[in-house]
């Protein structure tokens, strides 16, 4: 039956960032390794400079000795961070595309690969959501007894959590040397997220009434960025002619406590764009979507409400159901209150002649095989010989 | 495709590797194998060395200054070629991931964020940690979140899965136990958990026995099983016979195999799992996994296409109205009876409820009203029948 078959389209969707994380940090440790490079090689070549002139023993001892200084600096910065971040995000890669490609084995959703497969998944959700709720320590637990380190960004996540909880202290340092490590991809990304950072640094020397401090704080960092926040330097500079307790909008704004909940925002979506990560929970995605497939009007209803129905559970996932938009369906379904199967041509719907109660064929025979004949509606109790039941034709 | 995926990370890794082997080229290929950049660098320091001793052993001339920097150029160009193909190697890797995953989850606004939201949520993540034997974890997520469970919740689940690690056990005392003193909510269910369980203990006696020993098995079914032989009469004689074919071997090719399957033990554990939630009034599947695997099998990915044509249409349709698309579902996931009226192709509701004329067919009232022609007779619309108005019946599905 074609609703058992798996819709790869429709799980991969949702493995978009599973492997594009480590992909990206594997990128991100070979732009350090470039820099590296650059820096001491480019040291090492320029030395050549210092040959010109007149030829000297000593002096090209020396220069000799700086070249192999730069050599093995350079060396050992490779190795470390080749020990250090490329290898094992190698590794986390590694572990991730093995794990997606059990997938490749599986064609139906019954298969117990795949049963297995989506299990794990479920974990690594619950994961990235605790972690992006700020359930550290349930993060890890469920990670370390599932055996899903390396499916699971937990490293990550703490760091973003240690940079926001500086914000939220009222500190940039931290953040900025995260945007000093990452400047090559936010560059490209076009985010503004060091200048508002710098803008924040200033702001809180004009706060303190270090208007001095505050201008070549200005110069040194806000200048850079003339060309695309011209505007919002030239506001800057005049928040030098006010106080913190001013009330002109604009500059009060700038001084606004609040303006450090939205540096933290500005932060985590540039994380997760840097990283390639939605930013919602992947379980989020999950459960909205699963909840709207499964919402009909009947659920939660007194009387219609099924135990086995997740949206019926008011308790649980059902609490969430009002936020979410209710199926769609174009052709008629008819589900057993006794078996819970769903009746079709071969276990068609009968109903009780008095009261129209209705159950599949299939439930009934057996209720009749095992009471001589006679059959009683759970509902209703009315009661008759299986022969008085009347068939029911849904087109 | 894992496999392309998994064989360009391998191309990576080889060219990444700071200190290995040069990597091998085509023999095709006229160019030498790239060094690793760990033995250029260690080449190029070679090098430097020499001429320092060569230097400080007074065998100079102004020669040596630009034989030293042309080992330098040199082995800068190696190492910028080798830094070349790792960067090829990882857009081509980069390439491929585009390739197998060519959509990025959408840009939603947050949800399930307001309080009662949250904490529904964070409810259904403490039930799924405990109903999973996640003990522990649950223990820290209760802490750390500050959610509710019943007292009583976490005691019943430890109880259940004492006996599914028995079950893994092969002890089945406690499963046949929990079966027993729960009998009649389990009949009247209809529940074959407690003729499984009996079956899985008695075929494991039957090959346990070394040479086969029918009689133990005939023992325990009149031992213990003497409440079951009725309901399951035409099975119990199949477990009597089925002894003539022993052992276990000769079993497996006679028309008794399907009794030698070990899906008659494993089969146990989901089982009880279900009989258990169903007594405690829960739902027989775990819900995050019903949910989860439909939102995540294909449901998000039609959603947002549909969301697409619709805007394309420039059709309105926020989050929270109805899916503009129907959601295919497997049959173990309708949980509810749905009757669109074939006539009028709208869903039936309490004051436009489904009517069986005569015949068995059935319609919305309001369509059986636009059917009734003057004097009360109706035309069924899907068979040569004509009946009275009057003669229809409300069913309830
Ligand atoms: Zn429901
Ligand atoms: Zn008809």
């Amino acid at each position: 039956m074609s609703v058992n078959r798996l819709n790869m389209e429709g799980i991969l969707l949702f493995e978009h960032p599973f492997a594009r994380v480590p992909y990206e940090n594997l990128r991100k440790a070979f732009r350090t390794s470039q820099k590296h490079i650059e820096r001491e090689l480019g040291a090492v070549a320029g030395k050549r400079e210092d040959f010109d002139g007149a030829y000297d023993a000593l002096d090209t001892l020396k220069t000799l000795e700086g070249m192999i200084a730069r050599v093995e600096s350079l060396k050992a910065k490779l190795n470390t961070l080749h020990t250090t971040t490329t290898a094992p995000t190698e590794y986390v890669l590694k572990q991730r595309l093995e794990h997606l490609a059990k997938l490749d084995g599986c064609s139906m959703r019954t298969d117990p690969a795949f049963e297995a497969w989506a299990a794990t998944r479920l974990d690594r959700w619950l994961v990235d959501w605790a972690l992006r709720t700020g359930r550290f320590d349930t993060a890890r637990q469920i990670a370390t007894e599932k055996g899903i380190e390396s499916l699971c960004d937990v490293e990550l996540f703490t760091d973003v959590r240690r940079i926001e909880e500086a914000l939220a202290r009222h500190s940039c340092a931290e953040a900025l040397a995260w945007c000093t490590e990452n400047k090559v991809a936010l560059r490209k990304a076009k985010s503004s997220l060091e200048f508002e950072l710098r803008l924040q640094e200033y702001i809180e020397l004009c706060r303190a009434g270090r208007p001095f401090d505050a201008i070549a704080y200005a110069r040194k960092h806000l200048r850079a960025w003339q060309d695309t926040h011209g505007d919002q330097i030239q506001r800057a500079c005049a928040l030098l002619c006010f106080s913190a307790s001013t009330i002109c909008k604009p500059y009060k704004r700038l001084y606004d406590a609040s303006r450090w909940q939205t540096l933290i925002a500005s932060f985590r979506s540039a994380v997760y764009e840097l990283h390639g990560l939605p930013p919602l929970p992947l379980l989020s995605y999950a459960v909205h979507s699963g909840l709207s497939s499964l919402k009909v009007p009947a659920c939660g209803g007194h009387e219609s409400a099924n135990v086995d129905c997740p949206v019926c559970d008011k308790t649980a996932l059902g609490g969430l159901a009002h936020e979410v938009p209710s199926s769609h369906q174009v052709n008629s379904t008819i589900v057993c209150r006794i078996s819970g199967k769903v009746m079709d041509g071969d276990n068609g719907p009968m109903a009780f002649p008095a009261s129209g109660m209705v159950y599949s064929r299939e439930a009934l025979e057996e209720m009749a095989a095992r009471n001589n004949g006679e059959v009683t509606c759970p509902r209703t109790g009315e009661r008759v010989q299986f022969s008085e039941l009347r068939k029911v034709f849904i087109s | 495709m894992s496999a392309e995926l998994l064989k360009e990370l391998a191309k990576v890794e080889k060219v990444m590797a700071y200190d290995a082997a040069p990597s091998a080229r085509p023999s095709s290929s006229k160019k030498a194998p790239s060094q690793s950049i760990g033995s250029s660098l260690d080449s190029l320091l070679d090098s430097l060395r020499e001429f320092k001793q060569g230097i400080e052993a007074g065998a100079t001339s102004a020669e040596v200054v630009g034989l030293i920097a042309r080992t330098v150029d040199e082995k800068k160009k190696e190492i910028d070629d080798r830094q070349k193909e790792v960067y090829n190697a990882l857009g081509k890797l980069g390439k491929a991931l585009d390739k197998k995953f060519p959509n990025a989850l959408p840009e939603w606004q947050p949800v399930f964020t307001s309080p009662t939201s949250a904490a529904a949520l964070d409810r259904t993540v403490a039930l799924h940690l405990v109903r999973t034997g996640q003990f522990s974890t649950a223990a820290t997520f209760v802490e750390e979140s500050g959610v509710k469970l019943p007292d009583d919740f976490k005691t019943k689940f430890l109880s259940m899965h004492a006996i599914l690690d028995a079950l893994r056990r092969q002890d089945l005392a406690p499963a046949l136990e929990w079966a027993a003193a729960n009998r009649p909510f389990l009949e009247a269910r209809g529940s074959r958990l407690e003729f499984c369980l009996h079956r899985s203990q008695y075929m494991r006696i039957l090959f346990s026995s070394n040479p086969p020993n029918p009689v133990l098995g005939i023992n325990y079914c009149k031992n213990f099983c003497q409440h079951l032989i009725s309901a399951h009469e035409h099975e119990f004689q199949r477990l009597l016979t089925c002894t003539i074919f022993l052992p276990e071997e000769r079993m497996r090719t006679s028309p008794y195999a399907d009794l030698t399957d070990p899906s008659i033990h494993t089969e146990l554990e989901g089982m009880l799992t279900q009989e258990f939630c169903a007594k405690l009034g829960m739902s027989k599947q775990l819900p995050l996994r019903v949910v989860g695997d439909i939102g995540a099998g294909g449901a998000l990915s039609r959603i947002e296409k549909g969301r697409k044509v619709m805007r394309e249409r420039k059709s309105e349709w926020s989050l929270s109205d109805e899916l503009p698309i129907d959601i295919p579902l497997p049959p173990e996931n309708r949980y509810h009876s749905i009757f669109a009226c074939p006539v009028s192709k709208e869903q039936s509701t309490p004051s436009n409820p489904p009517m069986m004329m005569s015949c068995g067919h059935v319609v919305s009232k309001e369509s059986l009203t636009k059917l009734t022609k003057p004097g009360g007779r109706v035309k069924c619309p899907y068979c040569p029948q004509e009946s009275k108005e009057s003669a229809a019946l409300q069913v309830h599905f």
